[in-house]
């Protein structure tokens, strides 16, 4: 068991608060690169001009060797200085990252994202020992420590679509940077302050929190769907811009944010939270998977609760996992570990669903179009014209949500036939987002399904409040 | 209690989110489902002109030969843009639909005599100008006692080459003039066999 839950003060409280909120920024902005790139992918897709499962890699090799070097990495930050360990951490980190932002092709973006994680992760786990030295108290400084990888995962999308969309996909690498290099001074300046873990340990390190981790592992399965899958029915499947999308998902980031602010004062206790968080997320993607239609305030509701959900049960749920446990850093490497694989399971489970799911939607989709088009109240010629046009575009655009658009542009119709052809596209255009919403359905329950899966381990949780 | 309460309330808020959407209609944003082509459509009124007659035809023959087939009206018809052939089955499907829409549209009352399309066709009609003016000058009871419209259209979807039609449909001039030629050819058999029974 823990021997030091609390660490002494290292340096005056301004400076302290400095030091917390920048560490704070650094594990944001890692854990943030977890889901950064995804409203980016169809911009670095066409830059490189490479295959849609290529492209995927610059999203999983950073989650995959996050996951697998985290553990590591927390071992060699217990056996050495956490403050070299981290600053050693942000020198790698922002180099990958240099070479992401310049990156001249997919294969040099990919090996620079895996090196972005190995950096990535030194920071995460050397900013944990640090964190809770600066704020002086175990609990205080995990529980920053969680909420500062909670914002930054659900902000990530969000400002990586915005960046994408003002600049290009590079803008996102070249603004981590000066964030991430703010941690350097910091952990320079803490080198030696902080007491390594193993120093004054006889007794043999703890056994990772297998059931906390296991819930992290499943709810961040659960999430990846609700921010990936999220974005890619908003751009790709309503059409709708990446800053758009990007503005639109920050329903999640806020509500979980504000989680904390409404729950928390229940004080219900680990259990109940992971529980309610859960159900949460859980509820919420059931809602993604039932939007009654294709308006953006219908996901609001949805990603409200799953914001609640992951603001609830992630930081519990690590929290749980580090309580009283040693190694310090090596059981928030765990937690890392377990998040980063689930996100990794997530993606390999939901994306061939969802894939799958697009590529039957085709026919669904195009017999609604013939029969609209059949029973159009137009003249016969008009109808095989605009047929013939259809086609052309569901070919040219095949595996994609086509953008039926040029076809009615190019059709030549006297004034009379205008609104009749007007009300046929807008039908069109609402039968596609059908199929594309469609398509997204089952997608969605299987992530409700594994945040739900995360219960039975939330449930066998000792139940003890974190107040 | 307390321990309840957080979970009760993640399932309330949960429950009634999904209420709401249910209620909106959540569960059936879907795509329009081709209807049943066994079941008779409704048929809007038809102008006596001949482009708007021979669509609803299509239309409804659309729907037997679909129904004949056991597919849906729209699968059929993007399995033949598709191929742009028929196998003897969807031939012989295809005309007993058209067939049978003609019966319908008979048996309703819809279809417009011969004589109110006869303006429009002689306009079209690749015909000597004496050969119209003399058509022109038939009265309308003779012509639509001599060509009554539903034996008339019968015959001309027997007599037609529905595979040619198909590699026509890029080519709506080609397939009115195919049409026009098959009806032509199905009224002047029918005048023939009222001269000769």
């Amino acid at each position: 068991m823990g021997t030091d839950r609390t660490d002494k003060p290292a340096s005056p409280l301004a400076a302290r608060t400095a030091a917390v909120a920048v560490l704070s920024l650094a594990v944001a902005v890692v854990l943030g690169d977890s889901g950064v790139v995804t409203l980016a992918l169809p911009e670095i897709l066409r830059d490189f001009g490479s295959a849609v499962g290529e492209v995927a890699w610059v999203l999983i090799a950073f989650n995959l060797v996050l996951a697998l070097v985290a553990v590591p990495a927390a071992r060699v930050c217990v056996r050495g200085d956490p403050a070299a360990v981290t600053a050693g951490g942000v020198i790698g980190f922002a180099a990958a990252t240099t070479v992401c932002a310049a990156a001249p092709s997919l294969g040099v973006l990919i090996a620079a994202r895996a090196a972005q994680a190995a950096g990535g992760a030194l920071v995460i786990v050397g900013s944990l020992e640090l964190l809770v030295a600066g704020t002086g108290v175990e609990r205080a400084g995990v529980r920053r420590w969680a909420a500062a990888g909670v914002a930054g995962a659900a902000l990530g999308p969000v400002i990586g679509g915005l960046l994408t969309s003002a600049f290009s996909w590079r803008a996102i690498f070249v603004v981590q940077i000066p964030v991430v290099l703010l941690a350097l001074p910091v952990a320079l300046a803490l080198r030696g302050r902080v007491a390594p873990r193993q120093a004054n340990l006889d007794t043999s390190p703890d056994r990772p929190h297998v059931l906390a981790n296991l819930a992290l592992a499943l709810l961040s399965a659960a999430l990846t769907a609700a921010l990936f899958l999220l974005v890619l029915l908003l751009v790709d499947g309503w059409d709708r811009s990446p800053a758009l999308a990007a503005v639109t998902v920050t329903a999640v980031p806020v509500a979980a944010l504000a989680a904390g602010r409404v729950f928390r004062g229940v004080r219900a206790g680990t259990r109940s939270e992971a529980v309610a968080g859960s159900v949460l997320i859980a509820g919420g993607l059931t809602g993604l998977a039932l939007l009654p239609g294709a308006k953006l305030a219908w996901t609001l509701a949805p990603q409200v609760l799953i914001g609640l959900g992951l603001g609830l049960s992630v930081d519990s749920l690590t929290a749980a996992a580090l309580r009283d446990r040693i190694p310090r850093a090596v059981h928030g490497g765990w937690t890392i570990a377990a998040r980063h694989a689930g996100v990794v399971v997530g993606l390999a489970i939901l994306t061939p669903i969802f894939t799958a799911d697009l590529h039957h939607a085709e026919t669904p989709a195009k017999e609604a179009i013939a029969s609209l088009v059949l029973d159009a109240p137009l003249p016969a010629s008009t109808k095989l014209d605009l047929a013939e046009q259809l086609g052309r575009r569901l070919v040219a655009e095949h595996g994609r949500v086509p953008d039926l658009r040029p076809a009615f542009r190019n059709l030549r119709v006297p004034p009379t036939q205008a609104p009749a052809a007007a009300a046929l596209e807008r039908g069109l255009e609402d039968q596609l987002t059908r199929a594309a919403t469609r398509a997204f359905r089952t997608a969605f329950l299987v992530a409700a399904g594994l945040a739900l899966l995360a219960l039975l381990p939330a449930l066998a949780l000792r139940d003890r409040s974190l107040s | 209690m307390r321990r309840l309460a957080l979970p009760l309330i993640a399932v309330l808020l949960v429950v009634a989110v999904l209420g709401v959407q249910l209620a909106a209609g959540g569960g059936h944003y879907v795509p329009l489902r081709p209807a049943n082509p066994c079941t008779p459509r409704p048929v809007p009124p038809i102008p006596a002109q001949l482009e708007p007659m021979a669509e609803q035809i299509v239309l409804l023959g659309l729907d037997g030969a679909a129904c004949r087939l056991g597919i849906s009206r729209e699968r059929l018809v993007l399995a033949l843009a598709e191929t742009r052939s028929l196998d003897p089955r969807e031939s012989a499907a295809l005309k007993a639909g058209l067939v049978d829409a003609v019966d319908r549209l008979n048996r309703e009352g819809r279809l417009p005599k011969v004589s109110q399309l006869l303006p429009q066709a002689l306009d079209q009609a690749n015909l000597p100008g004496i050969v119209k003016t003399i058509i022109g000058a038939i009265p309308n009871g003779v012509i639509d006692n001599l060509l009554p419209t539903a034996p008339l259209l019968r015959q001309t979807v027997n007599e037609l080459d529905v595979d040619r039609l198909l590699r026509q449909l890029d080519n709506p001039n080609q397939l009115d003039s195919a049409l026009q030629s098959a009806i032509l050819q199905a009224a002047l058999r029918q005048i023939l066999d009222r001269l000769h029974p």
